[in-house]
């Protein structure tokens, strides 16, 4: 190569894009755009329910941490300084002690044995986050000696999975019998939530204080101590943090309870990377189609470029600088529309699944790799039919042969 | 056949295109040598073989058989890459249709070709130079499309002349241009021949034209058959 060639492509490239027709410069890098979101958006749809599941074991069931009694023993004694502890650990923003006792539960004709979790909901609702999803009535007070809360798969009706083995149709205000232990006492039903978790929509919820009128002998004790932590991946950090601190007793992890949603989140990851390529090669087709027309569209102008002596490799630069070109603001445009207007929508109306309301969620260095993979097929595709029409006969070329 | 002062030498040349199973011998036997300073014009019917003559000459494509000279080197051995580079620095072409590159200003359209050689700012002044010359010292930022036939034609004219090429090559340069700009294009091929001594090789149908040239050539179904020195 010499000096003064390597300005050509670039020369070229500069005035092709500038002085072409701005509608089809629009259209070509619009259509590099809609590829680049089809290939951001399954991902970041799969994320968001993998996401959106975990969050939901996390946010309505077990918190990130779960602190269980040691092995030889059912539960937790002197829970409330146990929590005093958790609360005091780095990166915790809430710990909920938590009592499940066997209890059953009656409606009418309808009886079930369910286990009961006592709670102080105060501490509860910096942990799980039911009180944001009550359906009906409201959610529990702390001083409330006789009032029980109760999700919605339990408390039943004839909209919900799960109605069959539930109260079928308990509402908020409603009077259901509680039997724990030896003493049996009548609750007023203060709310009904739904989260969409149908595990933790499952259970019924009282107070400590309305426990300690059932069971005495249980107070500050807990089956289970939830931890919050503020993200993701602090559990190991936490847990050893706990032990130092002198906390003994079991420790799980959110993870451990994910069970079915791990070999589902496994099936989504399966179907990411077979829906990624799939895109990658709708993306990548699309492109080369468009850059292929693009170029075949130049062939004579190639042609010509060749009889006056421009080499062709300087050619084959033009066009792949070009598809760079194309691809570089598709991926920009695509950025743009894709968190500008995608991703706010989606925000405002999730996707309601069976299990969460599901966002979009995508991951930066995920996004990355896909931009960089638009931006590579581009160059590819533009390669490609370059090197065709520069291999072809100049005469050919020129007289559209 | 080659002759030392020839600046093209080409003999025994042979092309034959295949058009499906109809073979058309485009070249049969042609053998043609071209002085310094010549302005030949190659005329014949529609399938002579003038242009396909032309092309081989102008080393914008191979004959299937035979050797084709150009200031002492066989360009039917030449690489792709030696051709490329023979095209840049010592050959001039206009065509018919004026090809010329639609999203570059008539002043880039001309210096392109420059640029490959030296730096922006010779290949502009050498391009501005060159418009003037033609009178297209106005149009300098236009696009071909906002130029006439002729000031395309022009413009085609300059661009091939700005690596100071030793022939030039046009392949019907008047066939779409009206009978004015036609004229005023083959006038500059005439100053260029007699005042700027360049060589220049065209192919024209129209007999009219041959009156500008100092030499004719006619191709009859891909043979020479007449080969006039017109006047010294």
């Amino acid at each position: 190569m010499k000096r003064h060639e390597a300005k050509i492509p670039f020369f070229l490239i500069w005035r092709f894009t500038t002085r072409s027709n701005k509608w089809t410069l629009g259209l070509t890098i619009f259509l590099m755009g809609v590829a680049f979101i089809n290939l951001v958006f399954m991902t970041s749809l799969f994320n968001g329910i993998i996401e959106g599941s975990n969050d939901q074991i996390i946010n309505t069931y077990v918190g990130n941490v779960e602190i269980g009694p040691s092995d030889h023993l059912d539960t937790i004694t002197h829970a409330s300084d146990v929590a005093a502890i958790a609360r005091r650990t780095d990166t915790v923003t809430g710990v909920s002690a938590q009592m499940e006792v066997p209890a059953t539960m009656k409606f009418g004709t309808i009886e079930l044995s369910r286990s009961v979790v006592a709670v102080d909901p105060d501490q509860e609702t910096m942990v799980t986050n039911m009180s944001k999803h009550m359906v009906e009535g409201s959610y529990l007070q702390k001083d409330d000696t006789d009032g029980i809360m109760i999700g919605i798969q339990l408390a039943g009706g004839p909209d919900v999975e799960l109605n069959m083995s539930s109260l079928k149709g308990v509402h908020a205000g409603d009077n259901v019998q509680l039997t724990a232990g030896a003493v049996t006492k009548e609750f007023t039903v203060r709310g009904i939530y739904n989260t969409k978790f149908m595990n933790g929509d499952s259970r019924a919820f009282i107070t400590q204080q309305a426990l300690a009128t059932l069971m005495p002998s249980l107070n500050d004790q807990a089956t289970i101590i939830i931890v919050k932590t503020e993200k993701k991946d602090d559990e190991r950090k936490v847990i050893d943090a706990l032990k130092i601190n002198g906390v003994t007793g079991t420790f799980t992890t959110w993870v451990d309870y994910a069970g079915v949603m791990k070999s589902v989140t496994k099936s989504f990851l399966s179907i990411n990377v077979l829906m990624s390529f799939v895109a990658i090669m709708i993306a990548a087709i699309t492109i080369f189609i468009v850059i292929y027309i693009d170029i075949t569209d130049k062939r004579r102008q190639i042609g010509i470029l060749r009889a006056i002596g421009i080499k062709p490799w300087i050619i084959r630069m033009a066009y792949v600088l070009q598809s760079a070109v194309y691809s570089f603001f598709g991926v920009l445009i695509g950025t743009g529309l894709f968190f500008g207007v995608i991703v706010p929508y989606f925000v405002a109306h999730p996707f309601a699944l069976p299990i969460a309301d599901v966002t979009l969620i995508i991951d930066p260095a995920d996004f990355i790799i896909r931009a960089e993979s638009i931006m590579l097929v581009a160059l590819v595709s533009g390669l490609i039919p370059a090197i065709f029409v520069t291999r072809m006969k100049i005469l050919n070329a020129i007289l559209g042969k | 056949m080659s002759d030392v002062s020839s600046i093209i030498s080409a003999t025994n040349l042979n092309k034959t295109y295949h058009l499906g199973e109809v073979k058309v011998c485009a070249l049969q036997d042609v053998s043609l040598d071209i002085n310094a300073g010549d302005f030949v014009v190659i005329t014949g019917r529609n399938g002579a073989g003038k242009s396909t003559l032309m092309h081989n000459l102008a080393v914008l494509d191979r004959p299937d058989s035979g050797e084709i000279i150009i200031n002492g080197n066989d360009v039917t051995k030449m690489t792709k890459e030696q051709r490329t580079e023979l095209r840049l620095r010592h050959l001039g072409y206009i065509f018919q249709e004026y090809a010329l590159i639609a999203e570059l200003s008539a002043l880039e359209n001309v210096m392109l070709p420059a640029m490959m050689l030296g730096p922006t700012r010779v290949a502009r002044a050498k391009a501005q130079q060159l418009l003037m010359t033609f009178g297209l010292q106005h149009h300098m930022d236009h696009l071909p499309s906002q130029l006439s036939g002729g000031q395309q034609q022009k413009l085609a004219i300059a661009r091939a002349l700005i690596n100071d090429p030793v022939l030039l090559f046009a392949d019907e340069p008047t066939a779409n241009l009206d009978s004015v700009a036609a004229h005023e294009v083959l006038e500059i091929f005439q100053r260029l021949n007699n005042d700027g001594g360049h060589t220049i090789v065209m192919v024209t149908h129209e007999p009219e034209e041959t009156a500008y040239a100092n030499r004719l050539v006619q191709l009859v179904d891909g043979r020479i058959v007449s080969d006039e020195r017109r006047r010294a």
